[in-house]
């Protein structure tokens, strides 16, 4: 235990006095935080739907206000109306940021939106057919739709008045308001859908980005003959153990100094994000705490495999061909736990939330969205822990095995062949 | 203490490397490992350190079981390496308290031996930035540091220029005065002959000669003699030589300066020297032949060998 603890100062060490990991660190939490903390200083109405308004006189605390767009320049559109059908109310209500103006005729029209005079035109033909004039259409314009929706209302009008009928009377039936007010008894998964989902990626990403650096590390120590010094100096185990539990410390650091920062600087400035934000950064203590021990566990379970995966190799450019397997793995694991987001009752991920190659995405999701019973939390959990001590032991004990084996790759399969014959 | 190292094989997959691997050696004494490359002798340095484990055999400490773990051992192995991207110091101080030493202890400890080795002003630097003499110096350091009572150097002087190779010379010989058990392998016959009371020639995984160099020497010795004419080079003395001591000796190697004779069995020198005082040869040089470890392990292993060193 004492050589763990030696062996583990040394590898934090390594990690906390590098430059490049404290500055990327700090700068990354940093850059969130300010990210966070814009709309205090600069106005970002336009996502927010928020605007700084002015300041207490008594407090001097900035005053907060719905975004006011009266006042704001418009955009200048065309028509020519040849049926006599449109109205300029309906018009004005169906786009409410564009200031209407009668062309004389189709060439002025043409032209004014060739020289981009005016943004767009449009010629009514008839009262069921008109052109649309555009100098270069975006692919989000929405422009024909709402104004096949104004045509429709203006001939609505114009068949109702023919007819006699009450149109009033006749929109008052069809839009009658409907009241309603939700129960949601447990869980809802809309609300918690998208921090899941940015809380998945994030473990991916610390399993991929320290699995990787863990087996390089181990690659390292063989490449430059610093192995045989060590392993006749302590345990495999310690030397393991040591190592991905720094990169663990590193890791949790790392991810909750960015992640600590981000959230904080949320719940500071969440007003004056309108609560835009909240989906994704508006995280109950709860799922936090799942997260971190279910995607600790995870990172850990992989992080020994990828321990292993650095002993079967003596060169660093070997790394990447030797975990690709663990690669595929995560990569499959980290697919299936996406797309079962939206269905975090169903079987499959009820299965994968107990095997530990997936319980720290799947458990966690299952937890955060849905119902889950103590004893399958338990379960899953004692699953994770085991598997870890398995991994470990096991990657230790390829470590060990990978000591001084320099020159071709060794493949997994032969690795554990050559263990069991020596057990 | 008495290292034994007692009938040892060892297989890499089906093919054997070592076939029975025979020798001992006490504190206060150095053991010189030697052999061509490939001939077994970093597999049993590495048997003796538990990186390999041998299929077979013992190794015993004062007659216990030798568990490398349960004792200080300095180990300095053939393939070097520390970690290049942190300094000196703090990589002394990791191995020192790794093998049982206080930090304090590790500190005052390596400064002790960087100063010893002449590299203390490197302690702050990282190890990629120091050339490869001193980096070697800093490994040795690394290897002592914890005061181990068991000094195992694999090829100790490779990489080293001589005015190195001196001061590592001393150092070996402050070990062995200060009653520690020292065994090292090496290709350089001089350094063995230097430090070693026993040696162990090891060829193709077996012991092909072990015991105490003195002895081994005398033995090698006994019933040899050297022969040089005056004014003759030994290969022109060689044919007459032949002729001259037809049935009371043998010419069994030639050196620059001097033939090697050997005696029939039976005969003695005093009949060599009456042949020779009867013949046309004007003996410039006439005694015992007191043979080099390298004349010895050439001898021993083959002439295929000698290419090799």
């Amino acid at each position: 235990m004492r050589k763990f603890g030696i062996v583990l100062k040394y590898e934090l060490k390594e990690y906390f006095s590098s430059k490049g990991f404290m500055i990327i660190t700090i700068l990354i939490a940093l850059a969130g935080s300010v990210l966070l903390f814009l709309p205090r200083f600069v106005d970002l109405s336009g996502f927010t739907g928020v605007q700084v308004v002015g300041k207490d006189e008594q407090t001097g605390e900035e005053l907060t206000g719905q975004e006011q767009t009266g006042s704001e320049e418009k955009e200048l559109y065309l028509y020519l109306d040849e049926s006599s059908i449109l109205q300029a109310d309906v018009l004005t209500a169906m786009f409410p940021d564009v200031k209407w103006q009668a062309a004389a005729s189709r060439a002025e029209l043409s032209e004014a939106v060739q020289t981009k005079t005016a943004e767009a035109g449009f010629v009514i033909k008839g009262p069921t057919e008109y052109e649309y004039y555009v100098y270069n259409k975006s692919m989000s314009d929405s422009n024909p739709y709402i104004f096949e929706e104004a045509m429709r209302i203006c001939y609505r009008a114009a068949y109702s008045a023919a007819q006699g009928w009450k149109l009033d009377e006749i929109e008052a039936m069809y839009n009658v308001p409907i009241t309603g007010t939700e129960q949601v008894l447990n869980k809802d998964t809309s609300e918690n859908f998208w921090y899941c989902y940015v809380l998945v990626i994030i473990v991916f990403m610390l399993i991929v980005m320290y699995g990787q650096m863990i087996a390089v590390a181990v690659t390292n120590e063989k490449s430059n003959r610093a192995i045989e010094v060590l392993v006749t100096s302590t345990t495999s185990n310690s030397l393991l153990f040591g190592k991905v539990i720094a990169g663990a410390i590193g890791g949790l650091f790392q991810a909750g100094l960015v992640l600590g920062a981000i959230l904080l600087s949320y719940q500071v400035n969440q007003e004056y994000w309108g609560g835009q934000l909240d989906m994704f950064l508006h995280v109950p203590a709860s799922v936090l705490v799942t997260f971190a021990v279910f995607g600790l566990g995870g990172y850990l379970f992989y992080a020994f495999l990828y321990g292993a995966m650095g002993a079967l190799v003596s060169k660093t450019e070997d790394v990447s061909k030797s975990s690709s397997g663990l690669m595929v793995i995560v990569m499959a694991v980290y697919f299936f736990s996406l797309v079962q987001l939206n269905n975090v009752e169903g079987p499959i991920i009820k299965v994968l939330s107990f095997l530990p190659v997936s319980s720290y995405s799947t458990m966690f999701a299952r937890i955060a969205m849905g119902t889950v019973a103590p004893w399958e939390m338990l379960l899953s959990f004692v699953i994770l822990v085991a598997s870890i001590f398995g991994a470990g032991v096991l990657g230790a004990k390829i470590y060990r095995m990978g000591t001084l084996r320099y020159g071709n790759p060794i493949k997994l399969g032969t690795a554990l062949k050559e263990l069991r014959k020596e057990k | 203490m008495i290292l034994e190292v007692k009938d040892i094989h060892k297989s890499f997959g089906e093919k054997e490397v070592l076939h029975g691997i025979n020798f001992q050696v006490e504190s206060g004494k150095a053991l010189g490992l030697l052999g061509r490359n490939g001939a077994g002798k970093t597999t049993t340095i590495r048997i003796l350190m538990d990186v390999f484990h041998a299929n077979s055999g013992e190794l015993l400490l004062d007659g216990k079981r030798f568990i490398p773990g349960k004792h200080r051992i300095g180990y300095l192995p053939e393939e070097r390496g520390l970690y290049p991207k942190r300094t000196v110091m703090d990589q002394m101080i990791f191995l020192g308290t790794l093998r049982g030493m206080s930090s304090r202890e590790a500190r005052q400890s390596a400064e002790r031996w960087l100063k010893r080795l002449e590299v203390d002003e490197y302690a702050p630097r990282k190890l990629e930035t120091l050339s490869k003499g001193n980096q070697q110096k800093v490994q040795l350091a690394s290897t002592l540091v914890h005061n181990p009572e068991i000094v195992i150097l694999d090829e100790p002087f490779s990489g080293l220029d001589p005015v190195n190779s001196q001061i590592l010379k001393e150092v070996i010989n402050e070990l062995i005065a200060e009653d520690r058990l020292v065994i090292f392998s090496s290709h350089q016959m001089s350094y063995v002959e230097e430090f070693c009371d026993h040696i162990a020639i090891i060829d193709k995984g077996e012991v092909t000669l072990a015991g105490e160099l003195k002895e081994i020497k005398r033995e090698y010795g006994r019933n040899r003699l050297v022969l040089a004419a005056e004014d003759t080079s030994p290969a022109e003395l060689r044919e007459r030589a032949e002729q001259v001591l037809n049935g009371v000796a043998m010419v069994s190697g030639e050196k620059k300066e001097f033939l090697i004779l050997e005696l029939v069995e039976g005969k003695n020198r005093r009949q060599v020297l009456e042949r020779l005082a009867g013949s046309d040869i004007s003996v410039g040089r006439f005694g015992s032949y007191e043979p080099s470890l390298n004349d010895i392990f050439v001898e021993k292993v083959g002439e295929e060998n000698e290419k090799d060193l």
